[in-house]
């Protein structure tokens, strides 16, 4: 065999060895009262003080039930989306509507989460601050308008429309792609039968696109203890009258870095999130693979 | 398959779909058409589905003073080298996987596929970047932490082994190595599969605004999406754009304009690239 192979795969091997690996060593902090000047191998040992910390700060409990809870809905709600929508878009028959509807929701995804945040504002703040269009819909149908941006307790629903709106096109993508997979004689069979398209949707469609639907909810838990970043810090950012239903372990921590410069106790929070995450995931595909091994990631 | 009458479930569908429609495409043209509206006209009246008064203040001041220009510069920067690097980083990795080399290309995929599931988190990769690497207010910072997705060398690895094996079989017969193998026959076939990976890592760079915010504190060096973010959270920003003489900032229509003009270009490669991105999926759907 040839050495010169080794080549191609060195400059991947120095990536993942120095952005993931020597993180990973980087945890140590978390066990350390980390000071710049001593460097993060030459700080000395604390123990598990940092954990204690952010244990006992009153803020854990918080951000471990909103991490959880907006992901639960976010995971739930994109795939129900994309299957609804595959299972509407291959009812249609034009292809020109077909096609253009499939580029259109697809186009959100390809957006920035600051642009989203952008388009937010428009739509419930507007350039006075108390405006935005879904306040000027509420006003003209007489219901009472809403200062969105005060109010902690329909930013869970916000957040999963928002991520419904991201992710439904794309998601629909790997759905319809599924559907196109299912062979054409079991819809024959079903017409045979006399059943209707929605009784051939209900049916047929929606259990066999149980296993894709199973692997991208695998995907989705492993990433369940990662509060995506991106798109809520950019919506929400550091308004805190948002936080108790919007802070999740992601932004608490990237806060308390830039803000607090505490570097101990966030790695603290970073190790809890990635071994719960790991675990997370272990059980996950272990319970997948039980019930459909032929489409197990692993 | 024909049908003489519209089943229910049908009818339903072209109403969900239609309404899907609808959702995905006016909050971008509500964008487009606040950023021709006059500030005051914004305030007064809110939104319109068309501009009242055709007002171009905010584009002015986009294009006529440095800052803009700057971010445009910076974001391209971040790109077109992030995408080229991220390209080349990948296809060697994923060549290597793909080709089944007994007591290598195993323990590679583990290595790929494990910080997909086990991170170090944020701190230790911003003390490795900022004390370490010391890359901070270098477009470098947002380029290298991104530089490989492992969803996308999997990808990448199953369109390879689609490929013939027998061209590279006769290839080494004829004596060619495995660099030679790669650059002059894998590469070249290759072309579809590039471009959608490379499209896909090219999306990514140009929205990122986190590794953005992290890493980079000088304004001159920020991308688009950083650029926007700050004119939403704080107004500073509109400082360095020039100031024209008639009255106030129009900072709430400059936001909508500076949206439009970071969704510009995505909006024009868009035709072009959702093709690509649908075969990415499947493709990477099918399992690597």
């Amino acid at each position: 065999m040839s050495w010169s192979i080794g080549l191609l795969a060195l400059p991947a091997v120095v990536f993942f060895l120095v952005f993931n690996y020597l993180p990973m060593a980087g945890l140590v902090v978390a066990f350390k009262q980390f000071d710049v000047n001593l460097g993060i191998f030459g700080s000395p040992w604390n123990g598990l003080e940092n954990f204690a910390y952010f244990l006992e700060s009153g803020d854990a409990a918080r951000i471990l039930f909103n991490t959880l809870f907006l992901n639960v809905l976010f995971l739930g709600a994109t795939l129900a989306a994309g299957m609804i929508l595959a299972i509407m878009l291959n009812e249609i028959r034009s292809t020109f509507f077909k096609r253009v509807s499939q580029s259109v929701v697809f186009f959100p995804y390809f957006v920035s989460p600051v642009v989203i945040s952008i388009i937010l504002q428009v739509l419930l703040a507007g350039a006075s601050g108390g405006g935005g269009a879904v306040n000027d819909a509420l006003g003209g149908l007489g219901f009472p308008t809403v200062d969105w941006y005060t109010e902690p307790g329909p930013w869970p629903w916000i957040l999963t429309v928002v991520k419904v709106w991201q992710l439904g096109g794309y998601l629909s993508v790997i759905f319809l792609a599924a559907i196109t997979g299912i062979p054409e004689e079991v819809y024959e069979a079903g017409m045979i039968d006399g059943a209707s398209r929605a009784q051939m949707a209900w049916r047929i469609t929606l259990p066999l696109l149980k296993p894709t639907a199973a692997v991208l909810l695998v995907l989705g838990v492993g990433r369940i203890f990662y509060g995506d970043f991106g798109t809520i810090y950019a919506i929400v950012g550091d308004n805190g009258t948002l936080f108790d239903s919007t802070d999740v372990i992601d932004t608490y921590v990237f806060r308390a870095l830039r803000q607090l410069g505490d570097f101990g106790t966030t790695a603290a929070v970073g190790l809890f999130q990635s071994v719960v995450g790991f675990i997370l995931v272990l059980i996950a595909v272990l319970i997948q693979r039980k019930y459909s091994k032929e489409t197990s990631i692993l | 398959m024909s049908r003489k009458k519209l089943e229910p479930f049908t009818v339903v569908s072209i109403v969900g779909v239609s309404l899907a429609l609808l959702a995905c495409a006016i909050p971008f043209w509500m964008i487009i058409s606040g950023s021709f509206t006059s500030e005051s006209q914004l305030a007064t009246t809110g939104y319109s589905l068309f501009p009242v008064s055709f007002d171009l203040t905010a584009y002015k001041m986009i294009f006529t003073g440095p800052a803009v220009l700057d971010a445009y510069f910076a974001s391209v920067f971040i790109t077109v080298v992030g995408t080229a690097l991220s390209l080349a980083v990948t296809s060697g990795l994923s060549w290597v996987i793909a080709r089944r080399l007994p007591g290598i290309s195993r323990p590679l995929t583990v290595f790929a596929y494990l910080p997909m599931l086990f991170s170090g988190g944020l701190v230790p990769l911003y003390l490795l970047v900022t004390q370490y690497l010391n890359l901070q207010n270098s477009y470098f910072s947002v380029i290298l932490p991104l530089l490989v997705m492992p969803f996308l060398v999997f990808v990448q690895v199953s369109a390879f082994r689609q490929l013939p094996e027998s061209i590279f079989e006769s290839a080494k017969i004829d004596g060619a190595g495995e660099l030679r193998i790669f650059f002059t026959i894998a590469i070249p076939l290759s072309k579809p599969i590039l471009a959608v990976v490379g499209l896909f890592y090219a999306v990514h760079y140009w929205n990122d605004w986190f590794m953005a915010l992290l890493f980079i504190d000088d304004v001159h060096k920020f991308p688009l999406p950083l650029v926007l973010q700050n004119l939403i959270s704080n107004i500073s920003f509109t400082q360095m754009l020039p100031q024209l003489a008639e009255a106030a900032t129009p900072v709430y229509q400059l936001r909508l304009a500076l949206t439009a003009v970071s969704i510009g270009p995505i909006l024009l490669a868009y035709p072009f690239a959702q093709r690509y991105f649908v075969k990415g999926i499947t493709l990477g759907a099918t399992k690597g």
